[in-house]
């Protein structure tokens, strides 16, 4: 809370009380205190402010609100009602106030230099950067301390970052920083290594790199100390920009004898090298070298540097660094591109991989390490390559099935590392059936999981041999992982939510791995675990919005310049995650599909998610996907690996989906809008809550929902497969087979004929109402369509062997989901109807006509909405007969062919039992929503 | 056969395969922004060639230096399981040691669990000693007891007397070290 002075000004003593309430969280108290507070003393303004926090948090936020201005037209200058309102405006999410306060007290009081410095860090929460800069000056003015005279230069360079226009940065704010450091350069007046580093950003920014080479090697570079080797790595940086190759070449030596295992000076010692060759590099006639020393410019000397780093690595007793030897591949495969014959002097690749596999096979990363360099090795190398390998595993003698297992956790790596190396040459996938199921049998034996697909007898087994892993490992994450993702892909969600859970993923780890728990949940119809999934992202979401801005603010009181862009980059990657946007909308839609016309009425839940339908909330070009697809670890050959392109098509996959479902969301606004129009309806203004859909907008996200829908089908048709372990599909091709969407978007389309009905009224549109009732028929015949696609068994056990069809599970809920918007529709339609028919009969009894023909609408509408009560019903029959059969499915009966070991089998057992146990919740789960939506059937009669 | 860098922000998109060990906590975003603007150097990253993250370390510098408790302290150190046993931890360890006793640091410090043997006696070997017991410093979730921590240290070159390692006499409460 407010910071509280030692000085006992009476005023503090008053308010202590209050703050002491506010800090325990206890703010009826605060509020009352405040009040009792501000009857004896009515001009004690911070009073006011302190009762405003506590309004505020008890979600009195427009009280909060009015009290907070009556203090702060007033301009208050004194320390706590400032920072009480600091503290207001930043729980409120209005940063932009605090700058208000702030200008008005350095305008009272000019020369304070806190409130400057408040005004400052104002500005820098909301990003006004010209205003900062400003602000710096003026800091500097009254104050002259360094920090904020860089404070104003950091400004520029943001100025720089954000502009739009490139050449303004690169012809004006920039050259102004620049001009404004020389000048404390000139002066003698730079002081700290952050000063310097700003320079340095600034320089280079600008390209400058001769001058930013300068100011690293001259008396300033000498500032830089903090950071391990920065000069070098600045110095080795600017070398490669410059393509200055000797010095580049002469640095990477250095360093490299330094510190013989960092990778990244290899790789920058062999392209200086080839550089400098190419361009017939000579030394010079007398002197050095180069700046850096001595530079290597031929194959010679660059093969007896990398035998003289293998020799000291040979020399020493222990504690061998692997980078030499993967150098010395690397420097092979380079040679090799270049087609030059000294790359045989180096070695066979396959002698020297086996090599390295005797003295680093025992290290879980070897694997990593040569997967690299397996193209080195020729097609017909690599049985001989696997063998020679497989002979430095000790083994013990083959037990009674044939199979030899390693000694000790050293040789067990080993083994591993070959059967991975063998996965990845492809040697795996080279079996036939009959060779597969010998080796998973023999990996089994050797305790381990060797995935294969296809069988679903296969895949339980997985499940139950990774069961059986986690149950003697209880912490291996991968374990957890592959489970989570076969039960994912098995259509069972209740056992992922613990093993999700005992992953212990929590804030920004929602955004990366998040994904496997909300892609599912609701998907499988179980809305309780979706709901919970959801919130938990959003809540690190919006939390970052808050926090992220106060470490800008920390990095200006440190110094740290290059980390204001990166955290300002940061905060815009987490705002624009794809996985926010998703969380986002089906939050949204999950609520109404609970909620709304349920508990409270769709334009209240509508009203309360401030769902605007003509505002689109995604900047769907910016969209970042942060999915950790890598977090699970793969054997796998090249071709069977994870590439690039999937990524691509995932996110497409992905992003489509996310469209379909955002348009989704706003048309139902949009109906919910036409059902209910706002109250205020002839008052221009529009509440900042309130919906005002216009009917234009309705048919423009038609359109866009139409052509939305047509990509996506086109997408499906190519008919991706993304690798197992890899990205998770999106809803977007199950929800298109069953139907789903074609019939959302039909309903969708109704309201505006009957718009057209509305203002044509019954007598003048009988082309109109036959148009309408024939909608009304297709509706209830695409429904039919979805239902007979859920129908089946989601778990069959047939010949002893069980298979599942989740599918059935996944197309219940879009069964589900179309009624929902179809009941919104249909209330929407009874609004119109309803009036229409009232009327009619008035003007019968007038002329008190004894013809009764119903016009075809009102008749097409009441057998709508029979056909709708029959449909439900039918499917609510069907969800409880699946829960009697599945309920009464005994699995523990069937014989788990294959599986010899009682062990495997009782996990097998186990695993099969989560998945009927979370079918069950499914098909509960939906049916009860079914149900509540069959309830309100009833008051969509005319 | 690493690459040793500077931690960034982009690294916590990355780092899942290093904080899914269960010994590993995952902090909310402020602690790491935190760290990052206020000590940027003390927080490195190992990198594989094929851009896995291997492990990193994350630190600060604090304590009075009139007292002579100006020190470093490591604040988060882990290696993902398959980069495990090639002394990256050591490399990281003797990273945060060069800077702080550029810093002009006394010693360097760190809080480990009592239970979590494997680094208690890679710290030992490092030269780190127990300096005093923090009683009941980790909290647990799951309704198990709290867990005592050693607070474990090594003298940097500026102690010439190796005053701040001598192991205190009695156990100490959370709420009473700084």
């Amino acid at each position: 809370m407010a910071a509280r002075g030692h000085v006992q000004d009476p005023n503090d003593r008053r308010l202590r009380p209050i703050y002491d309430y506010l800090d325990n969280g206890n703010n009826k108290m605060a509020i009352q205190q405040a009040d009792k507070l501000l009857k004896k003393h009515k001009d004690l303004h911070c009073a006011k402010v302190l009762k405003a926090i506590g309004l505020q948090r008890t979600a009195k936020q427009d009280e909060a609100f009015t009290l907070a201005q009556e203090v702060a037209v007033l301009e208050p200058t004194d320390d706590n009602s400032l920072q009480a309102l600091t503290i207001l405006y930043r729980e409120m999410h209005r940063p932009e106030l605090v700058t208000k306060l702030y200008e008005a007290a350095v305008r009272k009081v000019p020369t304070s230099e806190e409130y400057h410095s408040h005004l400052f860090m104002a500005y820098a929460r909301v990003g006004e950067y010209k205003k900062m800069q400003q602000a710096g000056m003026a800091l500097y003015k009254i104050v002259p301390k360094n920090p904020y005279y860089f404070w104003s230069v950091m400004s520029l360079v943001m100025q720089a970052i954000s502009a739009q226009d490139e050449k303004l940065s690169q012809t004006m704010f920039l050259p102004l920083a620049e001009r404004m450091v020389e000048k404390m350069v000139k002066e003698e007046k730079i002081e700290a290594e952050a000063e310097v580093q700003l320079y340095f950003m600034i320089l280079e920014r600008l390209g400058k790199y001769v001058e930013a080479l300068e100011v690293v090697q001259g008396p300033l570079g000498e500032k830089l100390t903090s950071e391990l080797q920065s000069r070098e790595n600045k110095c080795m940086m600017l070398y490669r920009r410059l393509e200055r190759w000797a010095e580049c070449n002469a640095l990477s030596c250095k360093l490299l004898l330094k510190n013989p295992d960092d990778w990244q000076f290899y790789l920058l010692y062999f392209d200086s090298l080839f550089h400098l060759i190419d361009q017939s590099w000579t030394p010079p006639q007398e002197g050095t070298h180069s700046a850096e020393g001595e530079v290597h410019a031929s194959i010679s000397q660059a093969l007896s540097f990398m035998e003289d780093r293998i020799a000291t690595e040979e020399a020493k007793e222990s504690k061998h660094l692997r980078g030499p030897y993967l150098a010395r591949l690397e420097l092979i495969r380079r040679l090799r591109e270049r087609s030059c014959p000294e790359a045989q002097q180096l070695g066979e690749p396959l002698e020297l991989m086996f090599q390295f596999f005797v003295k680093f096979g025992d290290k879980p990363c070897c694997i990593t390490d040569l997967k690299i360099f397996l193209d080195l090795l020729t097609p017909d190398q690599h049985v001989q390559f696997i063998n020679r390998l497989m002979e430095a595993v000790p083994l013990g003698a083959p037990g009674e099935d044939g199979v030899a297992f390693p000694g000790d956790t050293r040789a067990l790596q080993r083994h591993l590392c070959v059967t991975q190396l063998s996965r990845s040459l492809g040697q795996q996938h080279a079996l036939n059936t009959q060779g597969k199921l010998g080796l998973i049998k023999e990996l089994k034996a050797h305790y381990r999981h060797g995935l294969q697909f296809g069988d679903q007898n296969m895949l339980w087994q997985s499940l139950g041999l990774l069961e059986e892993g986690l149950s003697h490992s209880s912490s291996n994450a991968q374990f957890k992982l592959l489970l989570l993702l076969l039960y994912c892909r098995l259509g069972a969600f209740e056992p992922v939510v613990d093993l999700y859970s005992s992953l212990d993923a929590k804030h920004v780890q929602h955004d990366t791995i998040g994904y496997l728990l909300t892609r599912y949940a609701e998907s499988l119809g179980q809305f309780a675990a979706a709901s919970q999934s959801c919130n938990f992202s959003l809540r690190f979401f919006h939390s970052n919005q808050k926090d992220t801005s106060e470490y800008v603010i920390q990095a200006y009181k440190y110094g740290a310049f290059e980390k204001i862009p990166e955290f300002i980059a940061f905060r815009n990657r987490l705002d624009h995650s794809l996985h926010f946007a998703q969380v986002r909308t089906e939050r949204m839609l999950l609520d109404l599909f609970l909620e709304a016309d349920i508990s409270s009425p769709l334009e209240e839940s509508v009203k309360s998610m401030s769902l605007c339908p003509e505002e689109d909330d995604i900047l769907w070009d910016s969209l970042r996907d942060n999915r950790d697809l890598t977090v699970l670890v793969s054997w796998n050959p090249k071709d069977r690996q994870l590439n690039a392109e999937h990524k691509q098509r995932s996110l497409e996959d992905d992003t489509l989906w996310l469209r379909l479902r955002s348009l989704t969301l706003r048309l139902i606004g949009c109906v919910s809008a036409l059902t209910h129009p706002p109250a205020s309806r002839n008052s221009e203004k529009r509440t900042e809550n309130g919906v005002a859909a216009k009917p234009s907008s309705l048919r423009s996200l038609l359109s866009q929902l139409e052509s939305t829908l047509n990509q996506a089908t086109q997408f499906t048709e190519k008919q991706l497969q993304y690798p197992f372990v890899g990205p998770v599909p999106s809803r977007l091709a199950q929800a298109l087979s069953s139907g789903c969407c074609q019939c959302q978007l039909s309903s969708l389309q109704l309201p505006l004929h009957l718009q057209e009905l509305e203002a044509a009224g019954l007598d003048e549109s009988t082309e109109l109402q036959t148009q309408i009732s024939n909608l009304f028929k297709s509706l209830a015949v695409q429904l039919q369509d979805i239902l007979e696609k859920c129908k089946g068994d989601p778990l069959e056990v047939k010949d002893s062997q069980s298979t599942t069809q989740h599918f059935l599970l996944e197309n219940l809920v879009y069964f589900v989901e179309t009624v929902c918007i179809v009941l919104w529709v249909s209330n929407y339609c009874v609004s119109v109807l309803r009036p229409l028919k009232s009327s009619l009969q008035k003007k019968k009894k007038k002329k008190k006509e004894a013809s009764t023909v119903t016009p075809p609408v009102l008749s097409a509408y009441q057998e709508f909405n029979s056909s709708l009560q029959s449909l439900l019903n039918q499917a609510l029959e069907h969800i409880k007969s699946q829960e009697i059969s599945l309920t009464a499915l005994k699995l523990g009966a069937l014989s788990l062919e294959g599986q010899t070991q009682s062990e495997v089998r009782t996990f097998t057992k186990m695993a099969m039992d989560k998945v009927q146990s979370s079918y069950l919740r499914s098909l509960q789960e939906i049916g009860e929503l079914l149900k509540k939506r069959a309830d309100t059937l009833k008051s969509l009669k005319i | 056969m690493t690459t040793l860098r500077a931690f960034t922000c982009d690294d916590l998109f990355k780092f899942n395969n290093i904080n899914l060990d269960p010994l590993t906590e995952t902090y909310g975003i402020p602690f790491y922004l935190q760290y990052l603007a206020h000590w940027p150097e003390y927080f490195i990253v190992a990198e594989a060639p094929g851009g896995e993250l291997m492990g990193y370390i994350m630190g600060k510098a604090e304590g009075s230096v009139t007292r002579d408790e100006w020190h470093g302290h490591v604040t988060a150190l882990s290696v993902a399981p398959e980069f495990r046993r090639l002394g990256l931890a050591a490399k990281l360890m003797e990273m945060l040691e060069e800077i702080s006793e550029r810093k002009g640091g006394f010693f360097v410090d760190l809080f480990v669990r009592v239970s979590n043997q494997v680094a208690v006696n890679m710290y030992k070997q490092l030269g780190y000693s127990v300096y005093r017991t923090v009683l009941e410093y980790y909290s647990a979730s799951n309704g198990e007891p709290d867990e005592d921590a050693y607070d474990m240290r090594k003298a940097l070159s500026r102690d010439t007397e190796k005053k701040s390692i001598i192991p205190l006499p009695h156990p100490v409460r959370p709420e009473d070290i700084e």
